[in-house]
């Protein structure tokens, strides 16, 4: 019980990396924070069932759609909402309130397109039967998004530190009003990685069906509420904190519900408590950040 | 000649201003007032019931209105609904809106014990009686409290006992003696868990509960969970939860390759046509569950039959965003049992209207079995049989009634293939 509950809270962990991802890299390049950023995972999953049904395309072709899609619908939507906000008193208060009413509309709009009811996509396209690593047999889908959850991290990290943009980025994130009086284009970088962010959501949201059984146009608050914790616990700000932050998630979830299942859901909730009275700067975090 | 005529213009004023003051009287609409959840956790449950409920409105308008014996008239019915987002909070407000804004006739909960518990209290508070469609929580109902009637579910308490019957008295001679309970943490499923612990004890078959573990309602991964029950080695496993978790739950049980020889769920009977999408044909394949009268065809001596409401029902939403299930089929016995309510109540007066309910008991048949009440309010007609899913061609599923055996169309399949 105790293996299983460490190996499966690992892998699963590893899922919740990607649905944080996104989140973390938008915060720490621009310091706002997307509460719509659940809705984006959801159409994603929405995007993925619909693709599925119309023409039974396999949800691993699905994550290239999504990534081409959502980067491109991050960039008009960056220069819609973002630099409005930045130019207020209080960009990341306010944030909450933009993005709380996007999120809104969001679901809104995707329960009149596809309905209040679950919808999923089968597990068979990932193959029929459980994997077997280390002696413990896990479903084919959570491997699978694990994988998808391990090539955007090395994706992010080969962006950040090894492109030109990816330095600008990190630049961007260092000190915003300074990167912008060394002549970086701060916009077209913040829009870059917004579209990215929201991007990396939709790509968790292909792979939301097998891992949380079925997705609904309401799922978006809850998933931002464990994409917060995630985030918290790795370090505010820093996208490769995301990846601690989601395996400390994963394994506290799965002993959870393996000794106190009636209490799992109070998690994300106790581990954001936790962090933020030890360690307000985050497992990985090296200070507190300024706002 | 005078006073002739003088006593024949006063009796023909008389009736006049009579029947003018009993025109007056009747109002121009019955107003029926009720929540659904559009958006959230629960809108998967309320959407078939509302609809279910919006259906009968309609048939009833097209045909001038519903009969009310007070006014000796059909009477158009205007229902209110308001969107309660699956947000308790937001129902509970706007309960109050219906009430005292509104000033609804006939108060109607929104589906399941969440959003129905919010209602009892200020239903009470007011002293209106609230027509509770699903929402089951035996809490709900208590000996002082007159303003409260479940329509079309069984009392949570009540509606677990074929499970609990079959695996004491079936079970032992099947070879099941050691039973796996897993319940989400809600008044609808936790009333259910505790009502199947109780039976169980009670019977005093050999049969033990090896696993009894609570899950939050939002729970949406059970590989864990599977595991841990799978090393407690039961013969049967008992899972109750609302649809997202009875989703998760199968798919969960058939990626990871587990097979337990008995396994229930609640939705695969209620929801069948939902949970045929999300999970599958194949991981339907020899469960157990409740078989509700969206499947069973009872013979109704009032409304529609079963074939004939889902034909309705296709015609009407042609969208396919609701499933037709057995919640379609409780929103639509609330408007049957409400019809036969206001033919038979002597005022508008909500203990009035009360009385009328309570003396369909045991006499209302209707495509959702006997209407059939306890003192409390509660329903205890309407019981639905246990029954396993097994598979018939391809893709294609049957139920099979194993218990109670009177109502029995096959024997089990145990241990499950």
């Amino acid at each position: 019980m105790l293996e299983y509950s460490l190996l499966a809270g690992l892998v699963f962990g590893l899922y919740f990396c990607l649905v944080g991802l996104g989140l973390n890299l938008v915060f720490g390049v621009m310091r706002i924070v997307n509460l719509a950023h659940g809705d984006f995972l959801m159409l994603g999953a929405f995007g993925a069932f619909w693709l599925f049904n119309l023409s039974g395309l396999n949800p691993v072709w699905s994550v290239f759609i999504m990534l081409a899609v959502f980067t491109a619908l991050g960039l008009p939507l960056y220069y819609l909402l973002v630099p409005r906000l930045q130019r207020a008193k209080d960009p990341e208060m306010l944030s909450i309130i933009l993005f709380f009413g996007l999120s809104q509309v969001i679901e809104a709009l995707a329960t009149i397109v596809f309905g209040p009811s679950e919808r999923s996509i089968p597990g068979r396209v990932f193959g029929s039967g459980p994997v077997s690593l280390l002696g413990q047999s896990l479903p084919a889908a959570w491997i699978a998004s694990a994988i998808a959850s391990g090539v955007a991290v090395l994706f992010i990290y080969l962006y950040l530190y090894r492109t030109r943009l990816g330095y600008l980025t990190r630049a961007v994130m260092v000190h915003r009003e300074e990167a912008l009086a060394t002549g970086i284009d701060v916009d077209r970088v913040s829009a870059i990685a917004f579209g990215i962010g929201i991007a990396l959501a939709a790509i968790a949201g292909v792979f939301a069906p097998f891992m949380l059984g079925s997705v609904t146009p309401a799922m978006g608050p809850d998933i931002n509420i464990q994409s917060f914790a995630v985030i918290v616990v790795g370090s505010l700000g820093n996208p490769l904190g995301t990846i601690l932050g989601g395996i400390v998630y994963g394994i506290s979830l799965a002993f959870m519900q393996s000794y106190f299942s009636s209490w799992a859901n109070l998690l994300p909730y106790v581990l954001l408590i936790f962090i933020l009275l030890v360690r307000p700067s985050g497992l990985l975090g090296r200070q507190v950040r300024s706002a | 000649m005078m006073r002739k005529l003088s006593v024949a213009l006063f009796v023909t004023l008389f009736a006049v201003c009579s029947g003018a003051a009993q025109a007056a009287a009747a109002p121009s609409q019955i107003k029926i007032g009720t929540l659904y959840a559009a958006s959230g956790n629960f809108a998967a449950i309320s959407m078939p019931v509302h609809r279910g409920l919006q259906l009968w409105v309609d048939q009833k308008n097209a045909e001038g209105g519903v009969f009310v014996k007070p006014y000796n008239k059909k009477i158009p019915i205007k229902l209110i609904a308001y969107d309660d987002q699956s947000n308790t909070a937001t129902a509970a407000t706007l309960y109050n809106q219906l009430i005292t804004q509104d000033k609804v006739d006939i108060l109607v909960s929104d589906s399941g014990s969440p959003l129905t518990s919010v209602a009892v209290p200020i239903a009470r508070d007011h002293k209106m009686l609230l027509i509770d469609q699903t929402g089951t929580g035996a809490a709900f109902f208590t000996k002082d409290n007159p303003y409260i009637v479940l329509m079309s579910d069984p009392v949570s308490s009540i509606w677990p006992k074929y499970i609990a019957d079959f695996l004491t008295q079936d079970g032992p001679k099947l070879g099941i003696k050691r039973i796996a309970l897993l319940y989400a943490t809600n008044d609808f499923t936790g009333t259910q868990a505790n009502a199947v612990r109780g039976f169980i004890k009670a019977a005093k078959a050999p049969v033990e509960i090896v696993y009894d573990q609570g899950v939050p309602t939002t729970t949406t991964s059970y590989t864990v969970i599977i595991n841990n029950i799978r090393a407690a080695n039961p013969d049967a496993v008992i899972t109750l939860g609302f649809p997202n978790n009875d989703i998760s739950y199968l798919r969960n049980l058939q990626d990871s390759g587990v097979k337990f020889k008995w396994q229930f769920n609640i939705y695969p009977g209620l929801e069948t046509e939902g949970l045929k999408k999300t999970v599958g044909a194949k991981g339907l394949e020899y469960i157990f569950t409740y078989v509700p009268s969206s499947v069973i065809e009872y013979k109704p001596e009032f409304g529609m039959s079963l074939p004939q409401f889902r034909d309705a029902w296709h015609k009407k939403y042609t969208d396919d965003k609701v499933e037709f299930g057995f919640n379609s089929v409780a929103g639509y016995t609330t408007g049957l049992v409400l019809e036969n309510a206001l033919k038979a109540t002597a005022s508008m007066e909500q203990l009035a209207l009360r009385k009328a309910i309570f003396s369909l008991s045991g006499k209302l048949k209707t495509i959702d079995g006997t209407f059939e009440l306890d003192e409390t309010g509660a329903q205890i007609g309407e019981i639905t049989p246990l029954g396993q899913i097994v598979p018939e061609g391809k893709d294609e599923l049957k139920f099979v009634v194993v218990y109670p055996h009177d109502k029995a169309s096959g024997k089990p399949v145990y241990p499950a293939k």
